[in-house]
Order: C-alpha cells, then structure tokens, then sequence
C-alpha cells in the first residue's frame, strides 16, 4: 500500500474492530482507503465538493452497517468500494443529481476528473491508468465503463454495440491485465 | 477441477467482484467458492487487483473532510449506535388492519349465532305448524262427522215427523205384517195412502232377519190374488232413512214380505216369504 497511510491494521483486526464500533477502526479505514474511494466516486460523480460529500457519506454507512459485512463473501476493501460505487451511481442517477447536470456529458467522466486542478494523482502509481490503457485500450475501456463510469456490463455492452459476451470477455481480459501488472 | 477451471474462464467471478451480478447468480458464485478452493482464490485475486486498480487512482481529500467525518462518527455514541441501527420501524401509516380484522370476527360470531337462532326459531315455528295443520284436520274431521250427524238427524227427525203425521192421519192406513212359519219373530209395518197410491215402509218398527249381500227382502202387494211388485229394502240394525217410499199401488188386500236375491225377483218365491199382513178396512 502507499506510503502515506498513518495507521494500519491487518483486515482481520479492522472487521473485529469496525463490528465492535471502534473509532480505531474506521480511523485506519480512512487512512488506508479514503483517497482510493475518492478516486472511484469521483470517477462517477464529476464535481468534487459531491464526491467529498459522497466519501463521508460513505464512511459513515460502512460505520452503520459494518454488520452486513460478510468477510466469507470477500474482501472488506472490496465491499467498501462497492459501497462507495453504489452510493456515487444511485447520487448519479438520482432525479435532482441528473436535472443539476443536464449540460454535462457523463461519459467523459473520467477525462474530465483527471483533467480538474485540485485532483492530485497518487505518485507512486501515477501514469499506470496510462499504461494499462495503452496496453489494451479496447479492453480496459469496457472495465472503465464499469468500474469508473457507473455503467452495468449490459449498459456497457448497449452503449458500445458489442454482445454481452464479448463485455464479459474484455472485462475479464482487462483485469488479467491488471493482476499481470500488479504481480 | 476441470469444473472449476471452465467456471473461472466464464468471466463471472470478474462480474461478481465488479458487483455486476443478481442476487441468484451471487448465491451461486459463493456456492462454488465454498465448493472449490481455487475459485475462492481466484476471486481473492481479482479483489486485490481491483483493489489495487482502485488505490492507483487515488485521489486525497481534503484535508477539513477527515474531521468533518470523525466529528460525524464521534457524535453518535458508539455504544447506542447498534440500536439506533436497528431502529423502531413506525408504520407510515397507522395500520388498522388488525383492529378491522377483529371487528369482522367479532362479526363473523355474530352472524353464525344468528343464524343459529334463526334455524332453531325455524325448526319450532315448522313443528307448530305441522301441529296446527293437524290439530286443524282432525278438527275438520270433527265437524263433518258432526255435520253427518246433524244432517242424518235432520233427516231422521223429518222422517220421525212423517211418521207422526202419517200415524195421526186417516187417509194413511197402517198395515201390520206379522212373521210367518220360518220366521215367527219378524214383523213390520207398512204404510199405505190408497187414494194417493204410496207405499212406506217403516224401518222404525222393522223386526227382520238382517239380509247378507246378495239377498234382499222384497215387498209385494196382494192384488186380487195376485202378488204385485213394489220394491226391494234391506233390513239393517242402523237403517239410512227411517221412512222408505216403495212402488204405488192404489188397489191391495194385503202385504208380503219374501227374502229374494239381490235386484228382486219377477215372482215371489213363495218358500221364502217371512212376513205377511192383511189390509184392515
């Protein structure tokens, strides 16, 4: 993990801790994960002041609901994103959220994000979305969709005119890409 | 093994991490993830690469966020935070239901009791009736057997009366017919208007052998020597009429009586004859 992060604990101490209501918990949680949940929200929804509202949203729901938390059923990093991710998408397609953005196009979300002067890209990874993309940019823009832009992979598959099939494939050749690169 | 592998290359345990799949197909994922130890890997790995994806694009909050956050948090005492989570579900809408439902049982008990007591009031009210109807046909049996009475009396009164009147009456002659051999006990006695010709027979003052079915007397008039038909009765202990009218006949010396078949006889037979008496001038 980075190196900025001030506390951390091993994941099976955090969700003893975080089901117990121990502010340690949710302190080491912010510390570790809160830029990496920002990045996703903020991949979704575009203006910052929404994201930063969505983050604290965020941490507070999985300090409320730490008990749904299923560590058989994966990750807890995993779930927070999730969390994170279904929080930005129902805000993006919530009625009020939609007509205050009517002007703006949301897929070009993510260029519009990595674009805005107070984002600053973690350094130690920065220009690795670049690689990736450059790597295999016919797959990695479906995982984008997906995981960046709040589409579902039948959404996906419709906007891009390609079968469900082919969605799955990419998706799935994309992350291959990723653990490739990250191992 | 093979299983597993071809499962890992459908692509679904990308789209499950991904939080693509329904509720059904995620109950399946982790059903083959407890079954097969590679898949549960597999989808270990995928998380971390994801996860790793996902803190490459950081970006760091504000700095004023983390308190805002803590202050959030911290405000809501931990100890009451299970509670509160758990929450007291007040209905949107006060929820009459139950209330409704008891009032219509209470209802429901009504509506058999009454129907109960209905059926009951049915059932003695049909008893009465039926007592009634025949409390009301023995009744009416009663008043025509009383009418049959009243009637046969009326009858045997104004036959008593003609009686009476013919006994009083001089133009009336009364015959008396006594038993003859075979029958020494029998006697009768006819009444005779010569000048209008009638003919009655008295039942109030008949002695005769009662006749069976296919007997009857015959009355016969001694014309000049000769028998003469005038009719045919029966001799019965409860007569019909007290007075019966038989055949005219203006001109006779004397009456007989003769047991014949039933209908008459042409002739009289003789052997047969059970009563007999002259007309006393």
């Amino acid at each position: 993990m980075a190196a900025t992060k001030k506390i951390s604990l091993t994941e099976v101490d955090l969700v003893r801790a975080l089901r117990g209501h121990e502010t340690i918990a949710i302190q080491a949680l912010y510390d570790m994960y809160s830029g990496a949940l920002l990045g996703v929200i903020s991949r979704i929804v575009q203006q910052p002041e929404v994201a930063e509202d969505l983050l604290q949203e965020t941490f507070i729901k999985i300090w409320n609901s730490a008990d749904s938390y299923d560590s058989s059923k994966g990750r807890l990093f995993t779930w927070m994103i999730n969390v994170a991710r279904n929080m930005a998408i129902d805000k993006l397609r919530s009625k009020d959220f939609r007509n205050a953005n009517k002007n703006q196009d949301i897929e070009n979300n993510v260029d519009f994000i990595d674009s805005q002067k107070k984002i600053t890209f973690n350094a130690d990874t920065l220009g690795l979305r670049d690689m990736v993309t450059a790597l295999k940019p016919e797959f990695n823009d479906v995982l984008n969709m997906v995981y960046f832009k709040g589409y579902t992979h039948v959404e996906a598959a419709e906007e891009l005119n390609l079968p469900l099939g082919t969605v799955k494939t990419r998706i799935r050749m994309a992350i291959m890409e990723l653990r490739k690169h990250f191992n | 093994m093979e299983e597993s592998k071809a499962y890992i290359e459908t692509g679904i345990l990308e789209l499950y991490v991904l939080g693509q799949l329904n509720a059904q197909e995620q109950l399946e994922v982790e059903d083959m993830s407890v079954k097969y130890p590679e898949i549960s890997k597999e989808i270990n790995a995928i998380e971390i690469a994801m996860e790793k994806y996902a803190v490459s694009h950081s970006i760091k909050p504000t700095a004023s966020l983390e308190k805002q956050i803590f202050d959030e948090i911290g405000a809501t005492p931990a100890e009451q935070l299970p509670a509160a989570t758990a929450g007291k579900i007040v209905p949107l809408h006060p929820d009459n239901s139950s209330s409704a439902i008891r009032t219509l049982r209470f209802a429901l008990v009504a509506c058999v009791a009454l129907l109960l007591i209905s059926v009951a009031a049915l059932y003695s009210a049909h008893n009465k009736l039926n007592l009634a109807n025949q409390q009301i046909a023995s009744l009416s049996t009663d008043k025509e057997k009383f009418a049959a009475t009243v009637s046969y009396i009326k009858d045997e009164n104004k036959d008593l009366q003609e009686i009476a009147a013919i006994s009083s009456d001089p133009t009336w002659i009364p015959v008396k017919l006594a038993g003859t051999k075979i029958s020494p006990q029998a006697n009768m006695m006819v009444y005779w208007h010569k000048k209008g010709q009638h003919v009655m027979v008295d039942n109030t003052k008949m002695a005769l052998p009662e006749n069976d079915a296919s007997h009857q007397y015959q009355l016969w008039a001694m014309v000049d020597g000769k028998p003469v038909d005038l009719g045919v009765f029966d001799a019965q202990t409860q007569p019909k009429k007290l007075l019966l009218a038989m055949k005219e006949v203006g001109n006779a010396q004397a009456f007989a009586v003769t047991l014949e078949k039933r209908g008459g006889s042409v002739n009289p037979t003789m052997e047969k004859m059970v009563a007999l008496g002259a007309v006393s001038i």
